[in-house]
């Protein structure tokens, strides 16, 4: 064995090897880690785990409604491109597994490699009970998708992500945790920020559009007395709109929130009829010109309700 | 109670003020043949908005309506030049054409667009319940001008150029007018229901445009009413119970104009009836059909009954049965009362008292889940035992539908006695 470990030729195969390896690790360190998210605030939190050592592009235009979403070629090509795929989860992005299977990219499908489902380690609100659909997997009700939008739940899905980027790019680990921690750190300092400016709206009643801000309204202790769309694309009723504006007029609600894509006149409707202001928060990252990565879209969002809170409340 | 009637005073000024000035346009595009004309003008509407947005004007704002009406002249005086075309292809379809083109334009445009592109969505998807005072305040001169201008406008200028390619123009660019305001305030849908609904009764009933367009004045406001009633009263969705409602009132006036045009009224109605019979027959064979076939699969007709007569189900389950997807019923009702409890609690403590902490959260939304599987699982019970119990019964309710068929149809039964008794003596 030492024999022939000695010989010449073969330290000098050896060699090549080793220098081969070496080379190939120096481009695999150079090569980025191509990421696609399918919204622009996963797509941000997976910047804050990756840093540039990942290179992360998202689907879903900023500020559009995902639901209408329609994809286009160029994501095809995005996804096939890709080593990972980070999705909403909580039947948000249904229109993902779809596209999904077309890429032909096998890593990315449901249980590959680099599959990440960010909604896994989130605690889900509003977990429906009775009237689901068969279970498929993909009944509605699974729970509330737009956890988000609670700071706290950060922590949980840049963990997946962190996990996900380990597992696909294990040379890199170190710095994504790092990159991880310095994130986590920023946002606790925001989050106690952010709690103290929204401290003067505890309990008080809001009323939103849309079932979007149960998150949201958990971290700051907000209170949403209810809403005005109760079913995704159905205009309330006379007797629903007019328990909205009674309840909003005896809890002298303070907001009502909406977010950019929805119908302006229901909400300005209710705003005339309680004397509360029409406040419009983003649910996602480019949704206004002031959420340009995930901490200024919380951010936004609280200064927009503070401001509200801050003004004098109606008669 | 008062506060929801209340909300609908100015939902129903502005139906009625819908119903004046679509009852005029709807006439004349029924007799233009150009049955969708309205989605497409609103939807080049909004396509000029869009292209507003994009070059840096506010939505809404007043370069925004300025280019909407442009476009929507543009759009107007193609369809007044392609209207000579409608040898070769129907203007319906050219039509369609503009409206799919400018609906997918807009869309690729609005992609480009940075934020705010929303407010363009909201040209087409008005709201009848939610509409202002300060729109109402717009829209109805703007109304009144055009039902008052257009007539004469049209006589001016068919007296003086022929009634050619400038009248068809004046047409659609009043109806593009009207139409991109009125589809802001009530939604396409409801805007195509006010146009052609009204329109059309005043046609099944009346020649003359004038007494069909009093007759679509009265019987539109008076179903748009009748629609927000029911809108109130069964708590429903105002705009799409409006629209089922025109509809349902399209069907009678189409039975009314059968009934006044039947030279012998009581023989109609006999004959109206006959045809029911004949119908309620025909589903109740199928029924029994059905029942036989496949007692496991969805029986409408039966489960009809027996939503409406409990009793039924008492006619082919045991009692034994009946206790068990009746205490399955129960269990099922207790389990949703007390996860709306659970989920009523967890939501409350979002901003109320002690906050649940995480682990606690998790457990809430397991207990949930669990609850859900349950209920699901009652439900199979209840289900489970009838089916067994239709199973073993099909051939028998099966019969009995039969029976009813037979029973029900207008069968010259009693003309085959008589031709039977009357062959007899001869015999």
């Amino acid at each position: 064995m030492r024999a022939a470990l000695g010989s010449p030729l073969v330290l000098a195969r050896l060699a090549a090897l080793c220098a081969a390896l070496a080379f190939a690790g120096v481009a695999h360190g150079e090569a980025k880690l191509r990421l696609v998210a399918t919204t622009a605030e996963l797509r941000s939190l997976a910047v804050a785990v990756g840093g540039d050592a990942i290179e992360a592009t998202h689907l879903i235009p900023g500020g559009q409604d995902a639901e209408s979403f329609q994809p286009r070629p160029q994501d095809l090509v995005q996804l096939r491109g890709a080593k990972a795929v980070l999705r909403v989860g909580v039947d948000y992005d249904l229109w993902l597994d779809r596209l999904l299977a077309q890429s032909g990219n096998r890593d990315l499908q449901r249980g590959g490699a680099g599959y990440i489902d960010a909604s896994v380690d989130v605690a889900l609100l509003d977990v429906r009970a009775g009237g689901v659909g068969p279970g498929d997997g993909h009944a509605h009700g699974r729970g509330n998708p737009h956890y988000w939008l609670d700071p706290a739940n950060a922590e949980a899905v840049t963990g997946t992500i962190l996990e996900a980027l380990m597992r696909l790019d294990p040379a890199n680990a170190k710095r994504y945790e790092a990159n991880r921690l310095a994130f986590l750190k920023r946002l606790d300092a925001r989050t106690a920020e952010w709690t103290q400016l929204l401290a003067a709206g505890r309990g008080r009643p809001l009323i939103a559009y849309h079932d979007t801000w149960p998150y949201f309204a958990r971290r700051f202790r907000l209170r949403f007395l209810g809403i005005i769309e109760t079913r995704a694309g159905v205009a309330p009723s006379p007797a629903h709109l007019a328990k909205l504006a009674a309840d909003g007029k005896r809890e002298r609600v303070s907001a009502i929130v909406r977010e950019p894509h929805e119908p302006a006149r229901d909400a300005e409707f209710l705003a005339s009829r309680t004397g509360a202001a029409v406040v419009v928060l983003a649910s996602g990252v480019d949704a206004v010109p002031q959420a340009r990565d995930y901490l200024s879209l919380i951010d936004y969002n609280v200064r927009a309700l503070a401001a509200a809170f801050a003004k004098p409340e109606p008669r | 109670m008062n506060d929801a009637l209340a909300f609908l005073a100015l939902p129903a000024l502005a139906c009625a003020a819908l119903v004046g000035i679509h009852a005029y346009f709807g006439l004349q595009v029924l007799a233009r043949n150009v049955i969708f004309v309205d989605l497409a003008l609103a939807q080049v509407a909004a396509l000029g908005a869009t292209v507003a947005f994009l070059l840096g004007h506010p939505a809404q704002g007043l370069a925004a309506h300025g280019y909407s009406l442009a476009f929507t002249l543009v759009a107007a005086a193609l369809l007044a030049t392609t209207r000579r075309w409608s040898g070769r292809i129907p203007q319906e379809a050219q039509i369609g054409v503009i409206y799919v083109v400018a609906a997918a334009a807009a869309l690729l445009l609005v992609d480009r667009a940075p934020q705010g592109a929303e407010h363009i969505r909201q040209i087409l998807t008005g709201n009848i319940l939610t509409v202002g005072w300060e729109e109402l305040r717009w829209a109805i001169p703007l109304y009144a001008f055009v039902g008052a201008a257009h007539p004469p406008l049209t006589r001016w200028i068919t007296g003086r150029f022929g009634g050619g390619w400038l009248a068809e123009f004046a047409f659609y660019a009043a109806f593009g007018l009207v139409v991109t305001s009125s589809v802001g305030l009530a939604g396409v849908l409801l805007v195509f229901a006010f146009l052609i609904i009204p329109a059309a009764i005043g046609v099944l009933h009346a020649e003359g445009f004038r007494r069909q367009l009093v007759i679509a004045w009265i019987a539109g406001t008076a179903v748009a009413l009748a629609g927000l009633a029911a809108s109130f009263a069964w708590d429903l969705s105002t705009g799409a119970t409006l629209v089922c409602v025109f509809g349902i009132a399209l069907v009678v006036a189409g039975i009314a104009r059968r009934v006044r045009a039947a030279p012998d009224l009581a023989a109609f109605v006999r004959g109206l009836l006959r045809g029911a019979r004949w119908l309620a027959a025909f589903a109740l064979l199928a029924s029994g059909f059905w029942m036989a076939l496949a007692p496991r699969a969805d029986q409408p007709a039966l489960d009809i009954l027996e939503s409406a007569v409990p009793a039924v189900r008492a006619a082919y389950m045991s009692g034994k049965d009946l206790a068990i997807a009746q205490e399955a019923t129960e269990f099922a009702r207790r389990y949703r009362r007390e996860a709306a409890q659970l989920r009523a609690t967890e939501a409350e403590r979002r901003w109320k008292g002690e906050p649940l902490d995480e682990h606690q959260l998790r457990r809430t939304a397991s207990f949930l889940k669990s609850y859900n599987e349950m209920i699901r699982g009652e439900e199979f019970v209840v289900r489970e035992v009838r089916s067994r119990a239709r199973e073993a019964w099909r051939f028998a309710i099966a019969a009995a539908f039969l029976l009813a068929a037979l029973a029900i149809t207008p069968w010259p039964w009693a003309r085959w006695r008589h031709a039977l008794r009357g062959r007899d003596p001869s015999r």
